[in-house]
């Protein structure tokens, strides 16, 4: 019997208990379940149910309501993550803690708390599951795995160096037996990279490196071993997956020094890149970079999102991204060739866009001493809140932000470490976009009113686009216009990607709003 | 962080969302000011109070001043010369800033060892004669430059904004940029210079709104306002409260809370002060900005 017979042994074994995920279920579009971090391997966050649609959202009512705050005696903590929900169990996170709860009522069902050593409490993108077990990333540089029962710890493993400043707020994504886990931290120069761990040990399966060793490709785009070996690119939003390529697909963070670009002259690969990796060695397949030598801290991580179209009478396997640096990418998934380049919000920093279809960095627009005005701000056109692509409608939709702010260089040593800058700035206008991937073109605009919407987006073959506003409105619109069909204000901005799936034939909504997880229904069946 | 430094945080979130009225941010920022001051403050430097900087470990080591000044002054007589005067690497010694020695060292405990062993036999110095005292004077030093590193160090400053030319700042100020259809320079800008730094006139005149909002000092910022005007009715006019795709709300000069739900006879005017500013950012070019600082800067 060879190992991979064990491991399907193994995996069948654990799922006669009910609470265990199937892990065919990962495989299909999300319906009864929402598996894993964007519902499924695609970051479509598109569910084929159509229960709840355009006709009947006005019955969708409030079902039930969990308090972080409350569960953990602490005060402004923010839902970021995303829920799993497997077998009628929702499971969530916040920094240091997860929670399992009802999905039909709300109500707890265990919750566990991790004594921290430190690290930066950001954020917490959510947890990953297989079989029976529960993975996620503390703060303080641990992956650990919880039982999905009990919420009893399995063990823990370190995954990153704390004293150097690396802190983890990814959700752990599940693929096959893989975990994926990623890493984050821009405060001290250091690299970063993706892991793969042991579903059952946490052992390290492999180990890529987002910045490469001297002689590696990708070296000649950084001036000396020492800036390569400290030039960041972390990978703190979850990857997606193409399971007929085995390819991965992840976006990396900004170059580091973060604002200083003097000492790292170059395109500092793989920073600022979407990357393809082989699912079983980590090894590199295609990259594109949407952000070469980046100075504003524009992490290119946002999620690539994979989908099926025709370009040109064509069918291919595309991928899209809307980066934080205000450009709409679309690229051949298989090979990474660029498809279309738009501005999906208007931008000042390049000079025009080059054959391979990357911006070109306008110079001028580089940090200075005296001040440059650059828009996108630091927080970006785009940021981790995930957005969605509706195969039914065609288009990809996002949360955007046009805002300006004046860069400055802190530091004009010699060696400039850390940030050595920062940009200064405020205001903006934000909108929800609706992107044609066939021609990168806004078909649709959506303004808020006032800066600040950054909420996920989920779409529904119901006919429905769900997102928030820059008022703390959780809001259904049309997909195809961008006309408003429901709200309710959930007395806090929408915090992360809502989710949706169906019970006892009853489709609920989920979404995050500050401390608290909100459930709405629609009551009455078809 | 400074005050300057946690303002600019809560303009951040500001940015992202956060809601509040100008009085409520000032006194999270006076309380953020408080409780978590810049690690060289005295306060800081004195007890294992909270850490400067919301990242690295917890039992990150507490900075004791006058030791690193011990260390500073052995560092440069001994190990300067080839790690360099900041401890950024020099050309024989490596970063001590990125470290991983110097980084997993609490008072002196892991680099003492190190000092004591490996260093002597990777490079020949003769560094085994360092006392406890003087090892852990230089875990001192060197944690101070890494933390001089971090955001909240001492690099979170604006160095120099005047680089442009007055005369052109004038030229823009009277011409093209419009300034003058608003302000004179002896009118409500008389004396502005006298009043603000350059970085803060930069800021001003390019995020007037946000940066009112940052400085205790300066005036509240001014107001949106609006003017609801229903079908069939009275218009009414006031500051801003709220305006989404639902609702509007606003206070009128009287006091009162007046909200309507949306609707397409529902008639909503919104007045932002700031609008000319927001446009000018589509417009203005840097050289624009550096030359109208020069000019403000002359408005003393």
């Amino acid at each position: 019997m060879n190992l991979r017979s064990l491991f399907w042994i193994a995996i069948v074994a654990s799922m006669l208990n009910a609470q265990s995920l199937d892990p065919n279920k990962l495989l299909q579009p999300p319906v009864d379940s929402w598996p894993t971090y964007n519902g499924d391997y695609s970051g479509r966050r598109f569910s084929t149910l159509s229960n709840l649609n355009s006709q009947n959202v006005q019955s969708l009512s409030l079902a039930w309501v969990y308090r972080t705050s409350e569960a953990t005696g602490t005060l402004g903590n923010v839902v970021k993550s995303t829920p799993l929900m497997v077998n009628g169990v929702l499971y969530f996170s916040i920094p240091d803690h997860v929670f399992a709860i009802d999905a039909r009522s709300g109500r707890q069902i265990w919750q566990f708390n991790w004594a921290s050593k430190g690290g930066w409490h950001l954020g917490s993108r959510g947890v990953g599951m297989y079989g029976d077990w529960l993975y996620f990333e503390t703060p303080d540089c641990n992956l650990v795995s919880l039982n999905s029962k009990d919420g009893s710890e399995r063990w823990h493993k370190q995954i990153c160096d704390l004293d150097r400043f690396y802190t983890a707020t990814v959700a752990p994504v599940v693929i096959g037996n893989h975990v994926i886990v990623g890493v984050s931290g821009d405060d001290l120069d250091i690299p970063g990279y993706l892991e793969s761990r042991n579903p059952e040990t946490g052992d390290l399966q492999w180990h890529w490196s987002a910045v490469p060793k001297p002689g590696e490709p990708g070296s000649e785009t950084w001036p000396n071993a020492e800036a390569m070996a400290h030039g960041g690119g972390m990978t703190w939003v979850p990857s997606t997956y193409d399971p007929d390529l085995k390819l991965l697909y992840v976006g990396t963070g900004n170059p580091q020094p973060v604002i200083a670009g003097k000492g790292r002259e170059g395109d500092n690969l793989f920073t600022e890149s979407i990357v393809a990796l082989h699912i079983d060695t980590g090894k590199l397949a295609w990259y594109f970079q949407p952000s070469p030598h980046d100075t504003h801290d524009w992490d290119a991580v946002e999620t690539p999102v994979l989908f099926d179209g025709e370009i040109d009478g064509q069918p291919r396997k595309l991928l899209a991204q809307a980066s934080r640096n205000g450009y709409f990418f679309v690229l051949d998934r298989t090979n990474g060739a660029h498809v279309t380049t738009s501005e999906f919000v208007k931008t000042n920093w390049a000079k025009g866009v080059n054959a391979k279809g990357q911006p070109i960095p306008n110079p001028a627009k580089e940090p200075q001493v005296d001040g440059a005005l650059v828009s996108p701000n630091q927080g970006g056109a785009a940021n981790w809140p995930p957005p969605s692509f509706s195969p039914a409608t065609g288009l990809f939709y996002v949360n955007a932000t046009r805002a300006f702010s004046e860069y400055y260089i802190f530091d004009d040593s010699e060696k400039p470490e850390g940030w050595s800058g920062n940009d200064r700035g405020g205001g903006g206008e934000s909108m929800l976009q609706a992107l044609d991937y066939k021609t990168g073109k806004i078909r649709w605009s959506h303004k808020w009113e006032g800066p600040g919407a950054r909420s996920g987006v989920l779409t529904t073959a119901g006919n429905l686009l769900f997102t928030g506003d820059a008022s703390d409105n959780f809001i259904a619109l049309e997909p195809a216009t961008g006309s408003p069909l429901w709200h309710a204000n959930l007395g806090a901005a929408v915090s992360n990607g809502p989710i949706t799936y169906e019970l006892d034939g009853m489709q609920y909504v989920v979404v995050g709003a500050g401390d608290t997880l909100f459930g709405f229904v629609k009551l009455s069946g078809k | 962080m400074t005050r300057e430094g946690w303002s600019q945080v809560v303009a951040t979130m500001i940015t992202r969302g956060a809601k509040g009225t100008p009085a409520e941010f000032e006194t999270v920022t006076d309380y953020l000011t408080k409780n978590l001051p810049p690690k060289n403050s005295a306060n800081v430097a004195a007890s294992a109070g909270p850490r400067a900087f919301p990242a690295g470990p917890e039992d990150r080591q507490i900075i004791d001043p006058k030791a690193a000044e011990r260390g500073k002054a052995k560092y440069t007589s001994d190990c300067a010369s080839c790690h360099g005067p900041l401890a950024r690497g020099g050309a024989t010694g490596p970063d001590l800033v990125r470290s991983t020695v110097v980084l997993h060292d609490h008072y002196g405990d892991t680099l003492g060892p190190y000092l004591r062993r490996t260093h002597p036999a990777t490079t020949g110095s003769a560094i085994a004669s360092l006392t406890e005292n003087q090892i852990r004077d230089l875990s001192h030093f060197l944690h101070e430059q890494v933390e001089d590193t971090l955001r909240s160090g001492p690099y979170t400053k604006v160095l120099n904004v005047l680089t442009g030319n007055a005369q052109a700042g004038a030229a823009y100020f009277n011409g093209t940029g419009g300034c003058a259809n608003c302000h004179s320079a002896t009118g409500d800008l008389a004396g502005i210079a006298s009043k603000y730094d350059p970085p803060t006139l930069q800021q001003r005149l390019l995020f007037p709104r946000t940066v009112a909002l940052r400085r205790s000092s300066a005036a509240a910022p001014k107001p949106i306002t609006v003017t609801v005007t229903p079908e069939n009715g009275e218009s009414v006019s006031g500051t801003l409260v709220q305006l989404d795709d639902f609702n509007v709300s606003l206070r009128d000069s009287a006091g009162n809370y007046r909200s309507w739900r949306r609707t397409p006879e529902l008639k909503v005017d919104r007045h932002d002060p700031y609008a000319a500013h927001e446009e000018l950012l589509d417009k203005i070019t840097d050289a624009d900005i550096h030359n109208l600082v020069a000019y403000l800067e002359t408005l003393k």
